[in-house]
């Protein structure tokens, strides 16, 4: 696995976080979470352009606004480990910094991690055109109209009402804004489409929505931000609404510190191959060619961060789907997903495909987008957000060739062809899956044992008759294959 | 294989035959003509395997078959790749089971026994030297009295019966279905190859699937192709024809092939056609080539493979032994049959991936169902059939729209049963069900599969209603011969291989003016 944060060490004295506002928002919205870290960490909140302080400063698109906060974290110099807190819109701001990081920035060395509020996911945000059109028509109204809706804005943001003096406070930074910032986040800014882009990263990162957010909440960070984060973890805030920091300052600091003092995440785990088995992999009866192959497959899937072909939403969806085919128990598990996207990446095949289905990368991306949008359709909410009961219920549909719901997606797939493509599906996951060393220890297979280098002096099997197993099968497959036995 | 000693030709040289594909069609002519002073060159579009280097595992034995894209449609699409179709110097044979059960003299008139289907241009008795010759030659294993076939001799000994070999033969015997070893051509001990080198007997390895590591399973290229090479024929590996020229008469004067990304151009005096029944018709369409009676890509057939599986309580490990030890051809025609035609049954061990892909997309299982059902791997075994398949006009093989990498469009094969596979599928069904019940089998289930790729360019009498003529020589272009399983008009009941070997040498011999 590539991720090779610095060696951990104990946070000597408070780390530095640097903190990134929500539109109409400010620097000072941070000052309460700022108040409860005090020695633990050091909070350097910034303005975004357009906004705050700094509204004079122009640049508002996401890459600019990064380039923004680039040279404010250069001048605060936040030395050793430091992390980036990003709220709503700076939430959007902040992953853009984190690919740039992962991939060697040297102005962003030492980002260890995320913390993402109520955040703009890297596609385009979930917002209905008719709410952007009125934001964007007040923003520019008379100075009475503006007023009263820059309250009304921050009321309908909030769980429960904002004590004083922060609703003040917030109602204030509204209007302070520079109107061609908010107008440029609403027209373009949140809906730039950063999701291949920001790929998946792989630093330690919360994850949290408010349930009372209706666009950003739990549901959508689900769908939507949580498949860039190969590490991250969803945190919903009860009865909270978008405005987190200014909502919840106790929980947000606590989050943040908590982070700061994870152990980072080095490695996916993989399954673990048993020790009699992996003994049969490094013995003479394995040959090299083999030997090397089996041994690959069990390191953790290095390819798994950097989904090519599909994107990382499309990417967690397809896990989500391949846990319910393939439910693998236990510590570690096979990325069965990224191995099926590695494959749909480089365009191979099997020799084969139902003329009924469009080619292979198409006919995934096409059966996802149905059941994301069946999903949608019936409960509300994305695939992602579904439990395995209610994911069940759709795919035991595409089987039986039954629609998943009432419309299929201009560009999804009908009944018949979702019905070819879960038959694909299952294919593709249990070859993979029954390539793996663990896998073949699990079900008892004695194959890999039939020879090894020397084609001349192969020794095979000598006993090939029923319930008659040669020695070392059974020292190499201790304790697998009993009948009615359930796998662990 | 070994070619590094071989004799060359240039480009430029008019070699009497070029052979296209060296599979089980194209191998034997290639020996055949090399062995009576020809100059043949063989273009195969796979690379050259040194066998050793098989590994015994199912993922790696990916680069033996043929993997570019086909399109599968009718109502029951084929899979190709894995399921059938192989590539390299020695073609699916590479990889097939090697299992050679001879036709049955009544498959070969089947029409004129039933109404259905078609009689073959050829019998039994034309057939017989030859499957005898290629028995003797590859080194066929078998029954010393072969209870279907009582004059029939085979050369070496059988296998061992594996675990659901034994199982079957216990409740067969039980049933009073005949049984016995399976005729294959794997060799059940050393075995001076004629031609070639020493072939080590069968080490019970299981793996015939995915390429035979020590030479015991007969593959074109540790038999008839070393027997070629030594005879002074060439075999171009990594080289993939995609023309022809031909003169002001019609006759093919060179062939072009892409090696290494570059078009060359071998001159010919004639050629064969060899590359299966799925690109040999591709390729005659792309070309718009021997096709006035419009018969190419036509009568496309799999043969009805269906298996039944079940779990019993004793380890089977079926992995271990020749895969398919034992076999039956009582239903070759059943008493109580409502179908025309029948089926052959073989014992079945397969390895997990091939196994696990049959339970996911076959049987449909998912979620705990499946991984609770993969881990009982070592306590399946097998049953399957191979069952005549009649010519039918839904089962084309046409071009589609979409191309290849070579600018070729792709195959696109529509298959589906009619009524007389769906009776013979019933029957078999019920048959392997009652054998599995009466082996004690639990969870018994049925695999609906097809296998094989037989048919599209059928020989016959008369160059209306076929491609080429008994002897394999197209009607349109006299210099133009097709060996492989192209060329069946029907599907027969036995598995293709032998078949298609005894065809080619018959047609080998045609060619040299040969009377037989
Ligand atoms: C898994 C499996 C198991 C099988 N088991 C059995 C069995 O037990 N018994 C049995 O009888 N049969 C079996 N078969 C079927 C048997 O292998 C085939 O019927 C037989 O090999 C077909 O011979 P062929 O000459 O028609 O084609 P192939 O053997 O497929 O040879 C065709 C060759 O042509 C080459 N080629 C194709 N296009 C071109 C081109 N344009 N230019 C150059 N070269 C080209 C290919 O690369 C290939 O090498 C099995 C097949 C498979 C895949
Ligand atoms: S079982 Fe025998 S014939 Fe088959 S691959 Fe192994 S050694 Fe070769």
């Amino acid at each position: 696995m590539p991720n090779s944060p610095a060696p951990h060490t104990t946070i000597p004295g408070p780390c530095t976080v640097v903190c990134l506002h929500f539109l109409g928002g400010s620097a000072r919205e941070w000052e309460p979470v700022a108040a409860l870290l005090d020695g633990v960490a050091r909070i350097v909140a910034l303005d975004l352009p357009g906004f705050g302080d700094a509204a004079a400063v122009s640049g508002y698109s996401v890459a600019a606004m990064a380039d923004h906060v680039a040279a404010g974290i250069a001048a605060a110099d936040p030395g050793g480990r430091w992390y980036l807190a990003g709220h709503s819109m700076g939430a959007k701001v902040a992953l853009a910094l984190a690919r740039r990081a992962e991939d060697g920035a040297p102005d962003l060395a030492g980002l260890a991690g995320l913390v993402l509020l109520g955040g703009s996911p890297p596609s385009p945000e979930p917002m209905s055109d008719d709410k952007r059109r009125e934001m964007m028509e007040w923003i520019s109204a008379d100075a009475e109209t503006r007023r009263r809706k820059a309250g009304e804005f921050v009321d309908q943001n909030t769980g429960s009402p904002l004590g004083e003096p922060l609703r003040t406070r917030a109602v204030e930074d509204v209007l302070r804004a520079s109107p061609a910032a908010w107008t440029a986040w609403l027209r373009d800014g949140s809906r730039e489409d950063w999701s291949r882009r920001i790929g998946i990263l792989r630093m330690p990162a919360v994850v949290v929505g408010g349930t009372e957010d209706a666009d950003l909440g739990t549901a959508a960070q689900k769908a939507l931000t949580l498949p860039h984060l190969a590490h991250g973890r969803l945190v919903a805030l009860d009865g909270a609404g978008h405005l987190l920091p200014l909502e919840r300052p106790e929980a947000v600091a606590s989050l943040i510190a908590g982070l700061a003092s994870e152990e980072p995440l080095l490695k996916s785990e993989a399954p673990t191959v048993p020790e009699p088995y992996r003994a049969l992999i490094e013995s003479d009866r394995v040959n090299t060619r083999l030997r090397a192959a089996l041994l690959a497959r069990a390191e953790p899937d290095g390819s798994a961060d950097r989904p090519v072909y599909l994107d990382p939403v499309e990417l967690a969806q397809l896990r989500a789907v391949v846990d319910r085919v393939l439910p693998q128990d236990g510590t570690g598990r096979i990325d069965i997903a990224a191995q099926i996207e590695a494959r749909l990446a480089a365009g191979t095949g099997d020799g084969w495909r139902f003329a009924k289905l469009p080619a292979d990368g198409a006919a995934y991306r096409a059966a996802l987008r149905t059941l994301d949008a069946a999903a949608r359709s019936v409960h509300a909410t994305g695939f992602l957000c579904l439990d395995g009961g209610e994911q069940d219920a759709f795919l035991q549909a595409a089987a039986a060739g039954e629609p998943l719901s009432h419309e299929v997606p201009v560009d999804g797939l009908d009944a018949e062809e979702m019905t070819l493509w879960f038959e694909d599906l299952r294919s593709d996951a249990v070859r993979i899956y029954l390539a793996h060393p663990a896998s073949l220890a699990r079900i008892g297979f004695s194959g890999i044992g039939a020879g090894g280098d020397d084609a001349e002096t192969l020794p095979g099997f000598v006993r090939v008759g029923i319930g008659d197993p040669e020695p070392w099968e059974s020292s190499a497959l201790q304790k697998s294959s009993t009948l009615g036995e359930t796998g662990r | 294989m070994k070619l590094d000693a071989m004799r060359r030709y240039a480009t430029t040289d008019i070699v009497d035959v070029v052979v296209i594909g060296t599979g089980a069609g194209g191998a034997p002519v290639l020996a055949r003509l090399a062995a009576a002073g020809l100059k043949v060159v063989a273009l195969e579009a796979g690379p050259n395997f040194d066998p050793a280097r098989f590994a015994f595992d199912e993922t790696l034995a990916d680069e033996i078959y043929w993997t570019e894209e086909r399109l599968s449609g009718g109502s029951t699409p084929e899979a190709f790749g894995a399921n059938n179709s192989g590539t390299g110097v020695g073609g699916s044979t590479l990889h097939w089971g090697a299992f050679t059960p001879r036709a049955d003299e009544r498959d070969l008139r089947l029409h004129s026994e039933t109404g259905m289907g078609v009689d073959w241009p050829l019998g039994y008795d034309d057939l017989r030297p030859f499957y005898e010759r290629v028995e003797a030659f590859i080194g066929v294993s078998g029954p010393s009295q072969y209870p279907w076939d009582p004059g029939r001799r085979y050369p070496l000994s059988p296998v061992p019966r594996n675990g659901p070999a034994q199982v079957m033969g216990q409740a067969c015997d039980r049933l009073g279905i005949r049984t016995a070893d399976s005729p294959a051509a794997v060799v059940s001990g050393d075995f001076p190859q004629e031609g070639g080198a020493l072939r080590r007997g069968c080490i019970n390895c299981g793996y015939c699937h995915q390429g035979c590591r020590n030479g015991a399973k007969t593959s074109m290229d540790v038999t008839y192709l070393p027997h070629a090479v030594s005879n002074g024929a060439e075999i171009r590996p990594d080289c993939r024809v995609h023309g022809i020229d031909r003169d002001s008469e019609g006759r093919i004067t060179s062939v072009i092939y892409r090696h290494d990304g570059v078009d060359h151009r071998q001159r010919c005096a004639a050629v064969y056609l060899c590359a299966g029944a799925v690109e040999t018709p591709r390729l005659l369409l792309h070309l718009g080539l021997a096709n006035g009676s419009g018969q190419v890509g036509r009568n496309y057939m799999g043969h009805v493979a269906t298996q039944v599986w079940g779990t019993f309580e004793a380890e089977m490990r079926m992995n271990r032994g020749y895969p398919s030890s034992l076999i039956s051809e009582d239903m070759v025609r059943p008493d109580d049959a409502d179908f025309a035609g029948g089926y052959l049954m073989q014992s079945l061990g397969v390895l997990p991936v091939t196994w696990g892909n049959s339970v996911a997309r076959g049987r449909g299982l998912w979620g705990r169902a499946l991984t609770e059902h993969l881990n009982r791997y070592n306590h399946m075994a097998g049953i399957g059939i191979n069952g005549e398949t009649l010519p039918c006009d839904a089962n084309v093989l046409v071009l589609a729209d979409e191309v290849d990498a070579f600018g070729m469009r792709k195959a696109r094969i529509d298959f589906g049963y009619s009524s007389n596979e769906d009776r013979l599928n019933a029957h078999a069904t019920r048959t392997m069900t009652a054998i599995w019940e009466a082996a004690g089998a639990t969870d018994i289930w049925v695999l609906e599969r097809v296998a094989h790729t037989i048919g599209t360019c059928r020989m016959g009498r008369s160059g209306d209603s076929a491609v080429v003529d008994p002897h394999g020589r197209s009607f349109e272009i006299s210099n133009l011969w097709i060996s492989d399983g192209s060329t069946f008009p029907s599907s027969l009941a036995a598995n293709p291989a032998l078949t298609i070997m005894a065809l080619a040498l018959r047609s080998a011999e045609a060619f040299l003016g040969h009377p037989s």
